[in-house]
């Protein structure tokens, strides 16, 4: 029994690391072809991706909305750059650090949301995501205030350079970024296709069935809220990289916009996740495209990506609420 | 003692704007079974509607119906087009699960409030704009004295009352109301009685629509208008709603003006940045220690 159980684990694990590196050498490909503004495009991408995965396994796995994960993105974000500032310490060590305090965030909500269902949670977690922001004002002299704390992705070591070459900024961002992405494919991955995926599964499908079949589905749902939170804090950490950590940085509309590329690309699957996360990064640009030499006034094309976006939503969940990915939905029932 | 009366009158003023947006989330939890998150956003576009009208010259009062009737058919087209086709998909496989259909109708309800944002921009420009006041706005002088309470929150006070007392007659007196009631008490059964289930849902839509566009009209003349500002209402309102629980109306007024007094004071006494951590805060100690509400029934917390 115990070397079947072993052997189920060893595939599990094989899956996901085929899954990532695929996915990594994919990424590596495509962004050698694109030039610095793409590639700080997909370095968001990347980014925001692991964003997403946390409410592919929060709202999709296990059937929990929540629209703070901004608030907790901001959590990993002032983290890291609290401890890259005040401690002069390396991204690399600053950020698994950070995970550790979204960690927290998580367990303080997720004991707090155990109690809650549906609407109450997500207007709950609304309110959570406006409030944290302004503790940024409250604490003048740790956050900054609105002005917010400065902090950016460097340059690469030495080695890296005497190995690979000088790389430009842009390259950087995406190379500092891919690593993480992976590492939350990985993980992401391996949840789903394991026990612990079945039983978040069964908390999502029927509660009271669930806990008969001996699932203990508080305890389950507040571990499903500290992964989940590990996943936004990492995205947070390497969001604010990208130059300042402040409230405007993670505005309430940044969880909205989590939840829409999750929706649109098909919220139960990875594939879907990262689908969904491009349509919303690359929306403006290709809207932009489309129009050719077609000019907008100012006013219509700041909110017409917005616009679009937000009818796509409307129109995926009426019409085909399994997204862009749906087809593969019967694989992870 | 000034600033006191001062918080009072401002908690007064804006509990009742609250209390009316609160008393719009529940009518449509309990029709639709429902937390409209954009219902915040379809205020903001009548209101939008209106001040296009007031700028054209029109008089305020009939841009005032104008913006009541517009809230009130937007609320029933959303309902039409958007939420009975989404209720009508319970089959699909994604909708199977009891805590998705919770889920996906807030999903959904999101995606209105952001394209209603984004067309309002596209539509009037994202500046803030002023909204007039059909009352004065400084306050009463006796003897001397400046009082805090102001002429518009006599009229605001009294509008949300005249509100609050047909809503109540109707839903209490007419033979839809008394539908719409038992179709939130239970909807098989209301349909199995012959009550057109889908009509009282669109109904409590409108209704909904129409309050919440008021609560729009009677707010934008101190907060301004742009198509993020009455976002933080909807918030408030949400936790008003909760506070007195989701499925009662008279808690829903009660929550409003707790609400109101509790962002007054702080506000007066504290500092108005804290005013999100004090709405957090009184929003977990209710879901703590009364989850279901002050006045909500006992199994409304079932989804």
């Amino acid at each position: 029994m115990r070397a079947v159980s072993n052997l189920k684990v060893k595939s599990i694990a094989r899956t996901s690391l085929i899954r990532t590196l695929i996915f990594t050498a994919l990424i590596l490909l495509v962004g050698a072809q694109f030039d610095a503004y793409n590639q700080a495009q997909l370095a968001v991408v990347l980014i925001l991706f692991i964003g997403v995965l946390s409410i592919t396994l929060l709202t999709g796995i296990s059937g929990q909305l929540s629209l703070g994960q901004g608030a907790l993105m901001a959590v990993g974000g002032y983290s890291t750059a609290l401890l890259m500032i005040n401690y002069k310490l390396s991204l690399w060590v600053a950020i698994p650090l950070s995970i550790i305090s979204s960690a927290i965030a998580g367990l303080l909500l997720g004991v707090a949301a155990a109690r809650l269902r549906g609407p109450y949670l997500a207007g709950t977690t609304l309110v959570i995501a406006l409030a944290i922001p302004t503790i940024a004002n409250r604490f003048m002299s740790v956050f900054k205030g609105d002005e917010g704390l400065q902090v950016d992705v460097g340059y690469p070591p030495q080695w890296f350079s005497n190995l690979f070459g000088e790389p430009t900024y842009e390259q950087w961002q995406l190379y500092v970024a891919l690593p993480f992405a992976a590492v939350a494919l990985f993980f992401a991955s391996n949840i789903l296709l394991s026990r612990t995926g079945r039983m978040w599964r069964s908390i999502r499908d029927h509660e009271s069935a669930a806990s008969l079949a001996g699932v203990n589905f508080s305890r389950q749902k507040v571990y499903v809220f500290i992964i989940s939170s590990t996943f936004a804090g990492l995205s947070g950490a390497l969001y604010g990289l990208r130059g300042l950590v402040g409230p405007s940085v993670y505005p309430v509309s940044l969880s909205l916009t989590l939840l829409t590329a999750a929706v649109l690309g098909g919220i139960r699957s990875i594939t879907g996740a990262f689908i969904g996360t491009v349509i919303v990064v690359f929306l403006p640009d290709w809207i932009e495209l489309g129009l050719g030499n077609f000019t907008l006034s100012e006013q219509v094309s700041n909110f017409l990506p917005a616009l679009i976006s937000s009818l796509l939503l409307i129109l995926t969940v009426v019409i085909n609420p399994a997204g862009v990915a749906g087809v593969r939905l019967h694989k992870h029932k | 003692m000034n600033t006191f009366f001062a918080a009072l009158s401002l908690g007064t003023s804006r509990g009742a704007i609250f209390a009316l947006v609160a008393l719009g989330l529940v009518i449509v939890w309990r029709g639709a079974g429902i937390v409209n998150f954009a219902q915040m956003g379809q205020a903001m576009f009548s209101t939008y509607i209106a001040s296009t009208l007031i700028t054209n010259g029109y008089s305020y009062w009939l841009a005032f119906l104008v913006a009541l009737l517009s809230g009130a058919v937007l609320g029933a087209l959303l309902d039409i087009f958007i939420m009975r086709p989404l209720s009508n998909k319970k089959q699909s496989e994604l909708l199977s699960s009891e805590s998705m259909r919770a889920a996906v109708p807030v999903i959904a309800s999101l995606g209105i409030l952001g394209a209603l944002q984004a067309l309002a921009g596209i539509i009037w420009a994202a500046e803030e704009r002023g909204f007039p006041a059909p009352a004065k706005q400084e306050g009463f002088t006796v003897a001397g004295n400046v009082l805090p309470f102001t002429s518009f929150d006599v009229f605001v006070v009294c509008v949300v009352t005249l509100t609050l007392l047909v809503t109540t007659l109707f839903f209490t007196k007419t033979g839809i109301g008394l539908a719409m009631r038992a179709t939130a008490l239970n909807q098989e059964v209301a349909k199995l009685s012959g009550i057109r289930t889908n009509r009282t849902r669109t109904i409590s839509w409108a209704i909904s629509g129409a309050a919440s566009s008021l609560a729009g009209l009677l707010i934008t003349p101190t907060s301004n208008l742009s198509p993020n500002t009455l976002d933080l209402v909807l918030i408030v309102g949400f936790t008003a709603a909760v506070v007195g629980g989701l499925d009662s109306p008279v808690g829903a007024v009660l929550g409003g003006f707790i609400l109101g007094m509790v962002i007054s004071f702080v506000t007066f006494y504290d500092t108005p940045e804290d005013v999100f951590l004090a709405i957090l805060a009184v929003l977990l100690l209710v879901l703590i220690i009364r989850p279901r509400g002050i006045l909500g029934s006992k199994d409304a917390r079932r989804v």
